[in-house]
């Protein structure tokens, strides 16, 4: 047994792989709307899926948006063909990808999707390094967060860290929302200042958006390591999904201007400045930590 | 393609970085490098993450002794939507007593008409794009403006006074009953007229183009002066103890001015017509007070009246020169009011008696009879300068007469 295991999640994904099932909802097909499906993390996605879904249609595309209260709901929805396209964490795409055999298509991401990263944060007094874990505390977000549990210990583990000497301070909140609410990473630093563990993880993003507004959840603290960057949330569609639907869908998304005043106000709440295609390359990290972690089936 | 070097030593993220960033990628275009150059290890980590946030690319980073470089290609958005800031102009003429409000508007007069969604956007600013909700009611220069605004606005500030320690209010102790009583119906009166005063310019402040922001400055003194009066002549009323009526008479006449929704013709009905009488009795009962008090109170609201009473004339006349069609609305609103009105048939006998009692001091038969002339002259004063003024406001003889002649018996 891998020494991470028994780390394993509550993903409750069948172990069975999924095929296409006939007589399911035609995905995509002309006249249908375009159904994406997102998780309700904060009562912000409605705005942010009525102003989207109005800019799609005003562009000729029919979209409606279907909210779930956690990401394994979502995920099984996209697998049974309930909505064409899941706008999805990068663990929830892994556990997707993973069920549809790495036939999941990915139809767009967010500039700061690109490029993301795990910083270790430790307090600004002490003078310490990933080496220094063994027989330490490390804190850790939410055991369903890419970026603030499940990619810090692959990561660490790769640079010759023995996690079997680290004991976890694990903060699980808000658990299905894979790290979206921030919670669990607030929970980190507040650990981490009060010396209660030596070291924590957190999403760059996170902790520059706190850094550069001189939150106090900062203060005290500074980041020690970076991680290597990998991709975080994409738009994952069904292989089934009509060549059609998927070229407008992606033409559209990308058009989307931020210096357009109908859409900034949208794209703001959604953390978006341009979006990219996304691709799979960097999910492969990810893939590679939640198989070795047990999150896979 | 640009770059620019930046050393930004040792300064951290939320501790200025930020700032100077802004400050060289602001101004840059699209592509353009900036190769950012730190001491600090942390800055190194968080750099890229910041530039990702904020639509910049990292292109580029290596160390170079002790230090960082991180070259940070700045991406297409900017940060406001609107089109860059002109350079500096002529700078705004200074009085030698200071900087007058018929100065600030450096690019001359408002537009005749105001987009109805704009925001708040100050005099000389740019507006962003992308506000919304605003639906401005009133958006039409001429029927709000007065070439003499910034001055009267002007006027209001210096004249501001003070209803609590202006007043020598200790000097109006110990009038007989009968004097005091007098007094208390007076003033009664007079604050019941304050109010609608103080509300007819008042519905109209939330519906004006904040374009037209002197409109806004005037309106929000004249709402405030109201209220003083509203105050001072309360506190007259309630000093020594005695009661008064609030009379159906003057509340049903001064109900018909608020129902007037058009600017032009509340101004006509109000400040032309209404405060304009009322400048009259403010006068007369400045020169008739039994006491210091209600004769300085009386004084001070009467300074008021006469600007709240030149916006009208002066606005009236301008808005009929701009549009002589408005002269049969005009002629109309003041007829609808008097249809309302047709009960009331001349001013209440309580207050001309009130007066009387007032100016007369006493009841000796002499001083009544004077007292009691006094108080007719005022009436017929009332009614000649109220043709004066419409006349003054651009009225033909004729219509200022028969548009006086409409006017409510209650003054106001
Ligand atoms: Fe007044
Ligand atoms: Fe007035």
């Amino acid at each position: 047994m891998h020494p991470l295991a028994d780390h394993r999640t509550q993903l409750k994904v069948s172990r069975s792989p999924v095929r296409a099932q006939k007589g399911t909802l035609k995905l995509g097909t002309p006249g249908r709307p375009l159904l994406v499906g997102a998780v309700a993390y904060h009562p912000r996605v409605v705005t942010v899926w009525e102003g989207f879904s109005e800019y799609f249609r005003r562009r000729g595309l029919a979209v409606e948006y279907v909210l779930f209260a956690n990401y394994e709901r979502l995920v099984a929805a996209l697998l049974e063909g309930v909505v064409d396209l899941g706008w999805n964490t990068n663990t929830a795409f892994v556990a997707a990808d993973a069920r549809l055999e790495g036939s999941a298509v990915i139809l767009g991401m967010r500039d700061v999707d690109a490029a993301y990263a795990t910083v270790m944060v430790a307090r600004a007094g002490d003078t310490v390094s990933p080496r220094d874990l063994p027989g330490a505390v490390l804190a850790l977000g939410s055991r369903d967060s890419g970026h603030a549990a499940i990619l810090p210990l692959h990561y660490l583990a790769k640079e010759g860290v023995d996690l079997d000497r680290v004991s976890l301070l694990r903060f699980d909140t808000d658990l299905g929302k894979h790290g979206d609410t921030g919670d669990s990473e607030r929970r980190v630093l507040q650990a981490v200042a009060a010396n209660e563990a030596l070291m924590g993880a957190v999403g760059d993003a996170t902790w520059v958006a706190l850094k550069a507004e001189g939150r106090r959840e900062t203060e005290g603290l500074k980041v020690i390591w970076r991680s290597p960057t990998y991709n975080h949330c994409c738009f994952t569609g069904r292989p089934e999904l009509v060549e059609q639907a998927r070229e407008q869908w992606l033409e559209l998304l990308l058009d989307m201007d931020y210096n357009d005043p109908e859409l900034r106000h949208y794209m703001d709440l959604e953390g978006v400045k341009r979006w990219l295609p996304g691709d799979r390359h960097g999910y492969e990290d990810l893939a590679e930590a939640m198989g070795i972690q047990g999150y896979l089936p | 393609m640009n770059r620019r070097q930046c050393d930004a030593g040792d300064l951290e993220l939320g501790g200025g970085l930020e700032v100077l960033l802004a400050a060289m990628l602001d101004p840059a275009s699209p592509g353009d490098e900036v190769e950012v150059s730190t001491a600090s290890p942390e800055v190194a980590r968080e750099l890229p993450t910041w530039a990702r946030r904020a639509g910049h690319d990292t292109v580029d980073q290596r160390t170079a002794g002790s230090r960082t470089l991180i070259v940070i290609r700045r991406g297409t958005s900017s940060r406001v939507v609107a089109p860059p800031l002109a350079a500096a102009g002529e700078p705004a003429r200074l009085r030698p007593d200071g900087f007058n409000t018929r100065d600030w508007r450096l690019n001359g007069p408002p537009a005749a008409g105001a987009d109805p969604n704009s925001g708040f956007v100050p005099l000389g600013s740019l507006a962003e794009a992308g506000t919304f909700g605003f639906a401005w009611q009133l958006n039409d220069r001429d029927e709000l403006w007065s070439s003499d605004l910034a001055q009267l606005v002007e006027g209001a500030s210096a004249a501001q006074w003070d209803a609590s320690r202006d007043i020598p209010w200790h000097e109006a102790r110990g009038l007989p009953g009968f004097l005091e009583q007098a007094v208390c119906q007076v003033v009664t009166f007079i604050a019941q007229n304050e109010y609608a005063a103080y509300y007819v310019p008042a519905r109209f402040q939330h519906a004006v183009n904040p374009e037209f922001v002197e409109v806004l400055l005037w309106l929000a003194s004249h709402v405030h002066d109201e209220a003083r009066h509203i105050e001072v002549f309360t506190k007259r009323a309630v000093l020594n103890g005695a009661q008064a009526y609030a009379l159906a008479s003057a509340q049903r006449s001064l109900e018909t001015l608020l129902q007037e929704t058009d600017f032009t013709a509340s101004a006509l009905l109000l400040n032309v017509l209404g405060e304009g009488s009322f400048i009259d009795l403010l006068q007369f009962v400045e020169r008739h007070a039994p006491d210091p008090a209600t004769a300085a109170a009386a004084r001070l609201a009467h300074r008021d009246e006469l600007r709240h009473v030149r916006f009208g004339i002066t606005h009236v006349r301008q808005a009929l020169q701009k549009n002589p069609d408005l002269l049969s609305r005009l002629v109309a609103a003041a007829e609808h009011r008097a249809a309302r009105l047709l009960d009331l048939t001349g001013m209440s006998p309580l207050i001309v008696e009130a007066l009387t009692v007032m100016a007369a001091g006493s009841l000796a038969p002499p001083r009544l009879s004077k007292a009691a002339a006094a108080v007719r002259g005022l009436m017929k004063e009332t009614a000649a300068n109220r043709i004066t003024r419409l006349q003054q406001a651009g009225f033909d003889a004729p219509t200022a007469r028969y548009v006086s002649e409409l006017h409510t018996p209650n003054l106001m």
